[in-house]
């Protein structure tokens, strides 16, 4: 039997072209030929800690730092990760950071080139999902991967509604598996 | 386009003419009693102002965030237009977007400009076409919009009716560019929204002064008295007319008829949204259930004996729900008959006696018969009301013994609130998450329809907060409506200069991602810092649902002026004509600058020089969008709240882009940079955090003094270090010289700068358009 993918939000129906569902680990799979990642951290990160026990901030941290990747933190968050080091950081919100991935003529916040993947984790569902279908329609080579507890459709890939418990381990076992690469 | 020939004197063999202004379809006489001459544009056509629009929008592209893949405007549809494709029509997904942008700011102007046509026709009707026009002896501009959009002065109420005519020609012109076949590029759809835009805010400003001055509403006056805001302030025990909308007339009748029968303090008139603020405005006995967030919560309550709907945002279940809980129902505009009966030419005595027998719901389109049978029917119906209606809160909570935690429900709250988890709880007799919840809730009532149990969520809600919502009362200072010319010329200087930091006006409605208090803290925040704040409609209401560590309301805690460190409510929706009017005011009254028909250099001043932002926390709306998109083409930046983002689309500059951020020099006319100021015409922002800053950044304008652009760094700088903990990234950007950089914090700033190879430039007297460059080198 077939399971069924559906969004989180029960009216987020999208059209014919629907994010992948993987599990973390080919999520972790995926990620690991990644050359040049964005990891996109929403607003509402912190929260997750509370609600899910997922460390959202830290996920991110290890996540660039195994890829060499760099992180944008939405303003709401960005305290959060304060003194982090070895990964470069910048502060902005998703509307202004999702304005240059759209933008194919943009070189990166380190101006070497635009980003192969963009990891999007810990945004507003809505507010995410919205950010998604920007890059969906007007950036589509823009490769993005939804890594919240929740589906979203308008990513390219995304991991499907997941428990907290389970959206923990599957983070957990996608995150060895790309610093066993190291 | 609008095109003025101004002929001072001609010696034809054909005519002899002198001192005689021609513009299309209108004959303007010199000589006119107002002297000051006309500009380029009196009512602008849909396309007069496009290069000023086209200006904006190259600064300022329209971002798109598509809510649904699809277009389904015709029968070509559903047509596919994911990335990249085109529909059956030709349109591709970026064009598609700018008519959704169009179709919600024409959707929003047509609103208000109904909403003027109805209070102004009534207001003639009553009081006649020459009763004058007078927001107060303090305020010469009387109608900042009207004189610069329109190029008129209006003095009776007579003139306002052929701005209403301009309206309803360019709405219907408007949403005829929205059908199949019609334009086709995203820009010009954009020009055309904020053309709707500006429509919309002409119409706010018809409206309010129409009713100011014949219905005697606050003229400007800073001390107007507080009065009573929250569910757990309306007296029960008393018959309770309910006003949700709006359009005060049918309101203000129910006043005058219980008045004029000397029994005004024993019936109880409540209002929810902005009619609510317009019959306070009216009336200081009048009450304030709250914003539109609070409409289903109360309806349900049963408190109301008798519910009058009149227009915009009353919900499209209310007759429903009043019904179901008996109360009776009077449905009052052309616009909103809900179905309903049409009693209007019935006698009152007649609509008394079937409102109370049977036919509780009822339409009729006469605002002063509405007043006599709504009051009547009040008083008649209240002792038949039970002390309270429907389900005790313990029977309510009862029902949570069915959830099976399925979370149907959290998965259709529109603000993710963990809904599911809280029923859940209460289940378990935990009522703590509920009441949390209750706090954060905009009282949408999805999660009622999505429950597959039938648990009426939302009233378990309520039922779990009910000691909260019989506490619920605070204060809230009375709207004054405009601003007054005296305090214009007081601040004037210190805006354009920049010492006062800057304008902010709340705005919006209560569609918050996490309860009312954001925004409250966030008014507080910046009137600490004074700043001048400024609020209107249901932002209005929801500033006052909130009490500081001193039990405070913000409404009691700061003054009413117009003036740094003072949170001014001008009123209901239409209201929000003020702030924008302050702010053109001040270009006018301080800058000299002529308004007649003046739009595209008037709105170069504000976008150049006027330090002011809006933030609308919880747009829901489509007229939300409207006032916005006005707003931005008059050069005001807008930040919207997270759920905003479902608008679609947003105007966002980038900050590196050094080349777009020039300006032209008046003195000289040379190109020069004057830095992202403002970054963004309108910004949808996650958090608020994002917000603040963002404000405290987009307040930066090119032409602030050193000692202004130092207040304003100042203020930018501490928020960015209190809230995320570092210097900004861009400071280099918007510091000129030395004498910029915030005395305190040289020795943090001055590193940086270096570090980023900074280098001084000039201060221009900055300018968009070449026509007001002064002197050319
Ligand atoms: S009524 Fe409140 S809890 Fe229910 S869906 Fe709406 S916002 Fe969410
Ligand atoms: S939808 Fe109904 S049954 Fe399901 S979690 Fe919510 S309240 Fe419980």
């Amino acid at each position: 039997m077939s399971a069924k993918i559906s969004s989180y939000e029960t009216a987020e129906i999208r059209g014919p072209k629907l994010a992948f569902n993987l599990t973390p680990e080919n999520c972790g799979r995926m990620l690991k030929r990644s050359k040049r990642l964005l990891v996109v951290v929403g607003g509402d990160a912190l929260k997750m800690k509370i609600d899910d026990g997922v460390d959202v901030p830290e996920v991110a941290v290890r996540l660039a730092r195994s890829l060499g990747g760099t992180i944008v933190a939405s303003p709401g968050v960005f305290k959060a990760f304060q003194g982090v080091s070895a990964v470069k950081l910048i502060n902005m919100g998703l509307e202004d950071a999702v304005n240059r991935l759209k933008d194919e003529s943009w070189k990166g916040f380190d101006g070497m080139g635009g980003y192969d993947m963009a990891v999007f984790i810990g945004g507003l569902y809505y507010f995410q999902s919205m950010m998604l279908s920007t890059l969906k329609h007007f950036a589509p080579n823009q490769k993005t991967i939804s890594l919240d507890r929740f589906y979203h459709p308008n990513a390219t890939f995304s991991l499907e509604n997941l428990t907290p418990d389970k959206w923990k381990a599957g983070l957990d076992a996608m995150l060895q598996l790309l610093e066993e690469k190291k | 386009m609008a095109t003025k020939i101004s002929i001072k004197e001609l010696d034809s063999q054909f005519a002899k003419i002198r001192g005689l202004d021609l513009v299309i379809g209108k004959i303007v006489e010199a000589g006119e009693e107002w002297s000051e001459p006309v500009g380029p544009t009196p009512y602008p056509d849909i396309t007069a102002l496009r290069s000023w629009d086209q200006r904006l929008l190259a600064r300022y592209p329209p971002f798109y965030s598509p809510l649904s893949d699809f277009c389904e405007f015709c029968t070509y549809g559903k047509c596919d237009l994911t990335a990249g494709k085109q529909g059956a029509c030709g349109i591709d997904m970026a064009t598609h977007q700018g008519k959704w942008s169009l179709l919600t700011c024409v959707m929003g102007a047509a609103a208000h400009a109904t909403h003027a046509h109805h209070i102004v026709e009534y207001l003639i009707k009553k009081y006649g076409e020459d009763h004058p026009i007078d927001v107060g002896s303090e305020i010469g501009v009387e109608a900042p919009l009207i004189r610069l959009i329109a190029g008129i002065k209006p003095k009776k109420l007579g003139d306002l009716k052929e701005v209403l005519t301009y309206l309803d020609n360019q709405v219907t012109q408007l949403t005829s560019a929205t059908a199949t076949g019609q334009e086709q590029a995203p820009v010009d759809y954009e020009s055309k929204a904020l053309h709707a835009g500006m429509l919309d805010n002409l119409a706010l400003e018809v409206a309010d002064i129409a009713q100011i001055s014949a219905l005697g509403l606050p003229k400007g006056n800073s001390d107007t008295p507080l009065v009573e805001i929250g569910m757990g302030a309306i007296d029960k025990s008393k018959p309770v007319v309910l006003c949700i909308g709006h359009n005060v007339a049918p309101g203000s009748e129910v006043i005058n008829y219980l008045e004029d029968k000397g029994v005004y303090g024993s019936v109880e008139v409540a209002g929810i949204c902005c009619t609510a603020h317009d019959l306070t405005r009216y009336s200081k006995n009048a009450k304030i259930v709250g914003p539109i967030s609070r409409q289903l919560m109360f309806v349900r309550s049963g408190i109301a004996d008798i519910l009058i709907i009149d227009q915009e945002c009353v919900r499209a279940d209310v007759v429903d729900e009043a019904r179901s809980v008996g109360t009776r129902i009077i449905a009052t505009s052309d616009q909103v008959c809900a179905g309903l009966p049409d009693l209007t030419e019935k006698t009152p005595d007649e609509i008394v006696k079937a409102l109370l027998t049977d036919t509780p719901a009822v339409l009729v389109r006469n605002p002063v018969k509405v007043g006599e049978v709504a009051a009547r029917a009040a008083i008649e119906a209240a002792p038949q009301r039970k002390s309270e209606k429907g389900l005790k809160d313990e029977q309510v909570l009862a029902n949570t013994s069915r959830c099976s935690l399925c979370r149907e429900c959290t998965e259709n709250c529109p603000i993710n609130l963990d809904i599911g988890y809280a029923v859940n709880a209460a289940k378990k007799s935990n009522l703590e998450p509920l009441q949390k919840i209750f706090l954060e809730c905009i009282g949408c009532g999805r999660c009622d329809e999505a429950c597959p149990q039938s648990i009426p969520v939302l009233s378990t809600i309520n039922a779990a907060a009910s000691a909260k919502i019989r506490e619920e009362k605070f204060t809230i200072r009375v709207g004054r409506g405009p601003i007054r010319d005296t305090e214009i010329r007081n601040v004037g200087r210190p805006i354009v200069m920049g010492e006062i930091p800057g304008v902010i006006a709340f705005a919006g409605c209560s569609n918050y991602p996490g309860g009312n208090e954001d925004l409250a803290k966030m008014a507080d925040e910046f009137a600490k810092r004074r700043y001048i704040i400024v609020a209107s409609g249901c932002a209005a209401s929801d500033l006052a649902r909130y009490r500081d560590e001193n039990g405070q309301t913000l409404y009691e805690k700061y003054p009413g002026d117009f003036d740094a460190g003072c949170i001014v409510n001008t009123g209901s929706c239409v209201s929000n004509a003020h702030p924008i009017g302050a702010v053109i005011k001040i270009a006018s009254i301080f800058a000299k600058r002529n308004l007649r028909g003046n739009f595209e250099e008037i709105s170069d001043y504000i976008l150049n020089r006027i330090g002011a932002v809006a933030i609308v926390w919880g747009s829901q709306h489509q007229k939300a969008m409207a006032i916005a998109t006005g707003a931005n083409r008059l050069g005001i930046p807008v930040i919207l709240g997270p759920q905003g983002v479902k608008h679609r689309r947003a105007y966002l500059g980038r900050s590196e882009d050094d080349e777009k951020w020039s300006v032209l020099n008046a003195r000289d006319g040379k190109k020069v940079y004057g830095g992202p100021a403002p970054e963004h015409l309108l910004y949808v922002a996650e958090t608020i955090e994002e917000t603040m800053v963002m404000a405290a950044r987009l307040v930066m304008r090119p032409n602030d003094t050193a000692k202004g652009r130092m207040i304003k760094l100042s203020n930018y700088i501490n928020l960015h270090k209190q809230l995320y903990g570092t210097m900004p990234d861009d400071v280099q950007r918007f510091v000129r010289a030395e004498t910029d950089i915030p005395i305190t914090m040289k020795e943090d700033v001055i590193p940086v700068l270096e570090e980023r190879g900074w280098k001084p430039i000039e201060i221009p007297d900055p300018t968009l358009l070449d026509r007001m460059v002064l002197r050319r080198e």
